[in-house]
């Protein structure tokens, strides 16, 4: 048979309609790129062109001014008081929806969707809105960051934890039932010891996040040390926000690490 | 007593989990059911604390008919019906005498539970029932420190401090080795006899079977094919119960290294 045809040597690795399927597709994405770029007026090379502007910037913040520390210490713990507060309070919150959200706690399939629905929502909303909403509603302070960041934060808490509960084992539960306890008996004796660690993990990891995003927060008027930096951008004072975003960075790194400590001994 | 009269169990998918069941199980007996796997034994005895719930006929349990039991009732059933499992199923991470106490659920208040406030009764029972299974000293240990035939032990403590009138034995030495195994069924055997508990206890092992069951009850296929006492059981009627001949993995074995 191989004799009347010429003896076929491949040319390539994949067959040609890949190769075209392949090179098409790349034409189109570079395309999107131009585009993109060019109705934004966005181009990488500005990195380097305008690379005078960022050292000018870099520059008005040094040195830090020192003598504004005394002006921080107030609003730095209104932020840490804000995440304590927002943190306790989901945690307590969020126990009854990490039961709703659970398919195996929540058996009734319209309540579970229903509320996986309910809990997807609150997630979709960014922080920062929530913030804005809040402000819009109650005024400008900390108890529209509070509120925005109890909501905020669970949404990240029943995610996680609902989805720690559908992996327990549920054997345990099986016999407490089948020794008579009821629904809360059953949930107390058999889930919560399995969840209970990670629970509080997870209330630490949401306490590191509070502390992050009630900074953003302030800089639409919801409390904390972000009004106060928002303000000195607004008086060009760029020195003082490099003495806040140092102290910043420097209480966010001590929080994270002790908090990063606390859950590996719990874990 | 416990009774089935015409019990069927069909599940959801079709599948036929019992077929017509006719049994009368006495106060007081040790009752052994066999089978291969598959043949019914679990959805049988998850009938009577209705961990599973049969679809056709009637389950007496002291008289009163069980399948239409829901919500309070169903938790009163549950009290006086203990179970042990297969893994144990104690909570691995509670201590041991949180994992018996917790036999004390049905007699107990949420609130009162939630708070761990025991009488002085329920907390003596707890403690002499972990002695009874020779692990009083462990009582404190987090349950998965123990090995496989303690926690089985601490199980049994458990279902002894619900005060149960029957226990049931999911295949409770199926994940146990032969001579733990034979120290868990003498345990059930004695509370058997000494509380005048009715156990019915699953089996594969037809060794074991027939060393501690008052009666044997066979099934094969969702059906019942052998009920009778054990000493007119012989290796024949094991076959017919099996339809096949007796392997060596039907025999658990090391009784004489027990004794």
């Amino acid at each position: 048979m191989t004799n009347n045809s010429r003896k076929f040597i491949p040319t390539s690795l994949y067959p040609a309609k890949t190769k075209r399927i392949i090179t098409v597709s790349l034409i189109f994405v570079i395309g999107f790129y131009l585009v993109s770029s060019i109705t934004t007026e966005s181009f990488i090379i500005n990195f380097i062109l305008k690379a005078s502007n960022i050292t000018d910037l870099i520059a008005r913040f040094f040195p830090p001014d020192w003598g504004y520390v005394s002006n921080v210490w107030g609003k730095l713990f209104e932020t840490i008081h804000m995440a304590i507060i927002a943190t306790t309070i989901a945690t307590l919150v969020s126990i009854p929806f990490t039961l709703l959200t659970a398919q195996n706690i929540t058996t009734n399939k319209v309540l579970y969707n229903f509320m996986r629905f309910l809990l997807n929502i609150i997630r979709t909303i960014p922080d920062i809105i929530l913030a804005v909403v809040f402000v819009g509603l109650f005024g400008i302070g900390m108890f529209s960051g509070i509120i925005a960041l109890i909501i905020f934060s669970i949404g990240i808490l029943v995610k996680l934890m609902s989805e720690i509960i559908e992996a327990i084992d549920m054997n345990p539960s099986e016999a407490i039932k089948a020794s008579g306890g009821n629904t809360i008996q059953t949930i107390w004796y058999a889930v919560v010891p399995q969840v209970l660690p990670q629970f509080i993990s997870f209330s630490l990891y949401v306490f590191e996040i509070n502390i992050r995003a009630s900074v953003v927060l302030g800089l639409v008027g919801a409390g904390g040390i972000g009004q106060l930096i928002n303000k000195e951008i607004n008086f060009l004072n760029y020195p003082a926000v490099s003495t806040i975003v140092l102290i910043i960075f420097a209480v966010v790194v001590v929080i994270d690490y002790i908090s990063g400590k606390l859950r590996e001994g719990i874990l | 007593m416990i009774e089935f009269k015409n019990l069927s169990l069909t599940y959801p998918n079709g599948t036929k989990g019992l077929k017509n069941i006719n049994i009368k199980i006495n106060e007081g007996e040790f009752v052994v059911i066999v089978g291969l796997s598959g043949a019914g034994k679990s959805t049988f005895i998850r009938s009577i604390n209705r961990l599973v719930t049969p679809t056709e006929g009637d389950l007496l349990v002291d008289g009163e008919n069980i399948l239409k039991h829901n919500g309070k009732s169903l938790r009163e059933l549950r009290k006086k019906v203990g179970m042990i499992f297969q893994n144990y199923n104690l909570v691995k991470r509670s201590t041991v005498l949180k994992n018996v106490i917790s036999g004390r659920l049905g007699y107990t208040g949420t609130l009162k539970s939630i708070l761990n406030m025991y009488s002085k009764e329920d907390m003596n029972m707890a403690y002499e029932n972990l002695k009874r299974v020779n692990i009083e000293e462990k009582l404190y240990s987090r349950a998965d420190e123990l090995s496989g035939g303690q926690q089985q032990r601490v199980s049994i403590a458990r279902v002894l401090t619900q005060k149960p009138n029957v226990i049931l034995a999911d295949e409770p030495v199926a994940s146990l080795d032969p001579p733990t195994s034979h120290q868990v069924m003498t345990y059930l055997r004695q509370i058997n006899k000494e509380d005048k508990i009715t156990t019915i206890v699953n089996l594969h092992f037809i060794d074991m079977a027939m060393e501690y069951a008052d009666r044997i009850i066979g099934m094969r296929a969702g059906e019942v094919v052998y009920d009778g006492p054990v000493s007119e059981v012989t290796e024949k009627t094991f076959e017919e119960i099996y339809g096949r001949s007796i392997r060596e993995e039907d025999m658990r074995g090391g009784a004489a290294d027990d004794e």
